[in-house]
């Protein structure tokens, strides 16, 4: 389990990950290349892994969303330090805050 | 994804219209629809302004909103969705207008509401200004769909040109109303209208929106944030007012004013909590950020968590969807 400022990643074991996503289409990559876990709407600093692998949005805007490195790699954000990952596949999920009657993400 | 970013900034541009490559979208439009180009143009400083404007119209003609607008965007649709079968579409839209979709629908829709509460005050009246506003196309709020159909064939050209330089736009057989963009746009990192200081969205003739994190707030409610004190916060009757008194004067302030105690404290942070009348307790875990900022320190933030939440982890962990037991990051930053 990796945190990198409101974005957790999850380790899961391929057997865990559900059949149909397995053939869902993949997220595209940025202008950059990169594959993006998630991106501030103001600022435009994403938190982004480089490097082979797929990125499967399972429902909402805001994931969360599965993640599938073969050689593993580094997810990076402009603000927060780098995090190495190993390969295989996980779960990202968006930090989300209480409100009463509604729950709200966090940006940071 | 580089075309749903320059239409992200599209969805979000502010600042005087390109009125000449605007009415040249629509001449196009109108050509590509198979129409006659429309005798007049006429601009409007809002989507309100415009509305007054639609309403005075004279022999303007039908609205064509649907020759220009609504059939060719379902016939493309149609198009690269037989061409790229429904996976391929799918991943498209994803990959494209979804990205963009909930935020500029909530903008609009937002918007929509606001130009009906300002033209009618009377229930009975709202319904001849919501009928103008069906005619509308919604210019650089159609940026989620136009992302999609970006680069993949000329038919809606002209839209894409109108929606490039400027706001809402109405078209009829003889006459076009065009609405100038916002001047002013305020959003937080999430996309919501957000802005403590003064309007979150602003047209050039007053025509403004006023919120808080995407919470409608009345404008005279914001020039009282700047002098709120935690009496005036706890007397505050409408709860949703409240919290946004709450958050504006920080909940650290707050906590350290109030004389609040720390609930309970752990590896990942301290939870407090403040009870309030009438509301259910304000549970809060405050947490360090990891990563230090430039000049070396490390920055507070609180989160809101469920008021039944009774550790910090619990609370951290509730953040993103976990369990307490299940919160165990090997590393962070």
């Amino acid at each position: 389990m990796y945190r990198q400022g409101d974005v957790l990643i999850m380790a899961l074991e391929e057997s865990a990950v559900p059949a149909p996503f397995l053939k869902a289409p993949d997220e595209l990559r940025d202008g950059r290349g990169r594959l993006v876990l998630a991106l501030g709407e103001v600022t435009g600093h994403a938190h982004a892994v480089q490097g082979p692998g797929r990125l499967i949005r399972e429902a909402g805007p805001f994931g969360p969303m599965l993640l599938h490195l073969p050689e593993g790699g580094r997810v990076v954000h402009e603000e927060h330090a780098t995090i190495p990952l190993p390969q295989g596949w996980f779960r990202v999920v968006r930090q989300r805050e209480y409100a009463p009657g509604a729950i709200r993400i966090v940006a940071d | 994804m580089q075309h749903v970013n320059s239409w992200r900034d599209v969805a979000a541009a502010t600042g005087a219209a390109d009125r000449a490559a605007a009415e040249e979208g629509v001449r196009h439009a109108y050509r590509t629809a198979g129409l006659a180009e429309p005798g007049q143009i006429v601009w409007a400083q809002s989507p309100r302004a415009a509305v007054g404007i639609v309403e005075k119209l004279a022999d303007a003609g039908r609205s064509v909103r649907e020759e220009v607008r609504t059939r060719p965007w379902a016939e493309e649709r149609r198009r690269m969705y037989d061409e790229l079968g429904p996976a391929g579409w799918s991943a498209l839209w994803s990959a494209t207008g979804a990205q963009l979709w909930e935020t500029t629908a909530a903008l609009a829709e937002r918007i929509r509401s606001g130009v009906v509460a300002d033209l009618a005050p009377r229930p009975e009246d709202e319904g001849a200004v919501r009928l103008v506003l069906l005619d509308a196309v919604l210019g650089q709020h159609d940026a989620a769909w136009l992302a999609a159909f970006d680069g993949r064939g000329d038919r809606l050209t002209g839209l894409a040109e109108v929606a490039r330089n400027a706001g809402w736009w109405w078209p009829y057989e003889n006459a076009v109303v065009i609405s100038e963009r916002p001047q002013v746009l305020h959003r937080d990192e999430a996309g919501r209208l957000d802005h403590g200081e003064g309007p979150a969205l602003a047209y050039g003739d007053g025509f403004a929106l006023y919120a808080w994190r995407g919470m409608p707030v009345p404008a005279a409610f914001l020039e009282e944030l700047a002098s709120l004190t935690p009496h005036r916060i706890r007397e505050e009757e409408n709860a949703e007012l409240r919290r946004v008194m709450l958050e504006y004067y920080g909940y650290d302030r707050y906590l350290t004013e109030s004389g609040a105690r720390p609930v309970h404290r752990d590896e990942t942070g301290i939870l407090w909590r403040i009870a309030l009348d009438g509301d259910e307790d304000v549970v809060m875990v405050e947490v360090v950020n990891s990563t230090p900022e430039p000049d070396g320190t490390h920055r507070t933030y609180w989160l809101r968590v469920p008021p039944a939440t009774r550790t910090a982890k619990e609370g951290v962990a509730w953040t993103f969807g976990l369990e307490g037991a299940a919160y165990a990051p090997v590393r962070q930053t």
